[in-house]
């Protein structure tokens, strides 16, 4: 090579490597003017779904951040009590109203329930009293069922032969209750903080006269289960000690199930005649009917989107195929079919920008319209949108620009 | 840069009617620098030639290699590579993009691997007689004025082959010697080949190699 030729080689190297092709003016050899309303088309429904899909993101946020509290639902199971129905035929007769093994053994077996536990009474008498604190003494009932049926286990809920604290978890609804009747009896209201701090007398008298008394403090309040709830080891050894016997029947069961809606479940408890303790598990209802709509929105959403982005590539393929000679030639020049590709579609990439933030402006005036006019500033929900809707804005930018840059590459190549 | 032809017969002629053929199925090489001219009546393959040459068309028998490389083993972007930076060609129908202007022709392919300054265009085009063109959209051009802005445009890169097919086919003979001239400077400028095919030999190409299809 001579000094001439090696120069021309270098600057050819050179300049291949440091000079940038200019897309402008390539430019207008892809602008057809008549495609211009199927672009506006794409846009729109793209926009449309784009807008829906955000919006049902942050609507099922809200109905999870609403309904929070209230799930009977926990690590994917509804948990459900179910009592005998008490007739005119069965009352007096403890068996037919009580559950016994072998029925408690068929419920379990059964496909659609994945577990069963018995909530278990108390076989001797117990009185209340609140000491000195509260004029208040009362006769009352204690259960105790397996730990894993319950909503709310503190660390604290345990008993051992020998303790004279025991532990109790108590139904909100008892609160609750005792709240509405606690000024008639000119005692005080007291919080679920306050209940919790105040020690109890639990007097547990048997036959032959035996008498213990305990001191109970509440450790928890349970959502799920209408009782009194004491640790299953107590109660065990309670009914053992005071009465000589061990709990052989339940009047309550806890069925621990996928679906509480279960059609099949629901008719093998008809024919049983068993009764479903309802109001638990509406709140979890109607949060899986609200989630349920909103999913259903965003599939919608998803779809649009689908059906905008199908619009789009008949747009992309209308433009290539007006810009077939065009392309062809380029190609014919020399210009690489991969920088034509991401260049083309490159073009796009501001309207999918613009389109994507437009959507996220109007699902942030959508929630802010939500929070402060329909919801009244609820603390549980929050103006700005949540994070999970602006991930998935990032996601479909993301997802429209390769779509479309894939569709174009593949367009190029076949010229 | 060195071009091979090995064995090469398009894969539509028969084979005796390549036997007098002084290019098909014969083992050719051409260096950088050399001045190839090829003569051939109509439908002797010229094009078919060229555009083989130029890795358009594969329907041919045989071997184009460019330094030892197999011209049909090259993929798209190779295939653009070259284009952009070895090959460069006048097209006998020219192919310009008739909505766009003369300069624009002719500065779509000076960007790619710009081996002269725009300012390079017009001092072509004034060589050539088409400056006041420049403006012009190349389909209100005459044939005449497209095929120079052809040939301005293939000078616009570097290369080691310029491919000519019947590239005055629309020229007088003054225009041509102009473009000629031209076309030779420029080659000389890169040390590069010009492979010339058309349909009659010509005074002012002084071609170093001859051959008749």
């Amino acid at each position: 090579m001579t000094a001439d030729e090696w120069k021309i080689e270098h600057n050819r190297t050179k300049r291949s490597k440091t000079m940038s092709v200019s897309f402008k003016p390539v430019k207008p050899l892809f602008q057809t003017a008549t495609s211009a309303v199927s672009r506006w088309f794409s846009y729109i429904g793209l926009g449309i779904g784009v807008l829906l899909l955000l919006c049902s993101i942050q609507m099922f946020v809200n109905i999870q951040q609403l309904l929070k509290g209230g799930s009977i639902r926990k690590d994917g199971y509804d948990f459900i009590s179910i009592t005998k129905t008490v007739t005119n035929e069965t009352m007096g007769q403890f068996e037919k109203n009580l559950f016994n093994s072998e029925e408690i053994m068929e419920l379990k077996t059964k496909p659609f329930i994945s577990d069963v536990a018995p909530l278990e009474a108390n076989q001797f008498q117990i009185e209340l009293s609140a000491g000195g604190i509260l004029p208040f003494r009362t006769n009352l009932f204690l259960e105790s069922i397996e730990n894993s049926f319950l909503d709310t286990v503190p660390s604290s809920f345990q008993w051992q032969p020998g303790q004279t604290t025991i532990p109790i978890i108590v139904s909100s609804d008892f609160l609750e209750i005792f709240n509405v009747f606690a000024p008639s009896y000119d005692l005080p209201q007291v919080s679920a903080e306050t209940a919790s701090g105040i020690p109890v007398l639990i007097t547990c008298s048997g036959d032959a006269g035996r008498e213990q008394t305990f001191s109970g403090r509440i450790v928890a309040f349970s959502d799920r289960i209408n009782s009194v709830l004491v640790p299953k080891t107590f109660l065990d050894w309670a009914n053992l000690t005071f009465k000589g016997q061990k709990s052989e029947h339940a009047s309550r069961l806890y069925i621990k199930t996928k679906d509480a809606n279960n059609t099949e479940l629901l008719r093998f408890l008809d024919e049983k005649n068993y009764k479903i303790n309802k109001d638990k598990t509406k709140f979890g209802r109607m949060k899986q009917i609200f989630q349920g709509i909103f999913s259903g929105l965003a599939v919608f959403g998803v779809m649009v989107i689908i059906l905008a982005l199908l619009l789009f590539s008949f747009y992309l393929q209308l433009v290539i195929a007006r810009s077939r000679e065009s392309l062809k030639l380029l190609l014919e020049l020399g210009y690489s079919p991969g920088w034509l590709s991401s260049n083309v579609s490159r073009r796009f990439i501001p309207a999918y920008l613009i389109i994507v933030i437009v959507a996220l402006a109007l699902t942030q005036l959508m929630q802010w319209a939500f929070h402060h006019l329909v919801m009244y500033d609820r603390p549980e929900l929050s103006t700005p949108i949540n994070w999970t809707v602006i991930l998935a804005a990032v996601i479909l930018v993301g997802l429209s620009v390769i779509t479309n840059y894939k569709l174009v590459r593949r367009l190029v190549f076949e010229n | 840069m060195q071009l091979r032809i090995q064995n090469l017969l398009p894969s539509f002629f028969k084979k005796e009617s390549a036997l007098e053929s002084e290019i098909w199925r014969k083992d050719l090489s051409f260096e950088k620098g050399e001045l190839i001219k090829i003569v051939a009546p109509s439908g002797k393959g010229k094009s078919s030639l060229m555009n083989f040459l130029y890795g358009m068309r594969n329907d041919y028998n045989g071997t184009i290699s460019y330094d030892d490389h197999d011209l049909r083993r090259f993929d798209r972007e190779q295939l653009a590579r070259y284009r952009k930076d070895y090959i460069s060609i006048v097209f006998q129908d020219l192919r310009l993009f008739p909505n766009q202007s003369v300069f624009d022709n002719i500065e779509i392919k000076r960007q790619l691997n710009p081996f002269h300054t725009s300012e390079k265009i017009r001092e072509m085009t004034a060589r050539l007689g088409i400056e006041d063109k420049l403006g012009v959209m190349s389909s209100q051009c005459s044939y005449g004025e497209q095929q120079r802005v052809a040939i301005i445009r293939a000078l616009m890169q570097p290369f080691d082959f310029l491919l000519l097919d019947e590239p005055f086919s629309h020229l007088d003979e003054a225009n041509a010697e102009r473009a000629m001239k031209l076309m030779l400077h420029e080659a000389r400028l890169r040390s590069a080949t010009i492979v010339f095919a058309d349909l009659e030999r010509i005074d002012f190409y002084p071609y170093t190699k001859l051959f008749h299809l």
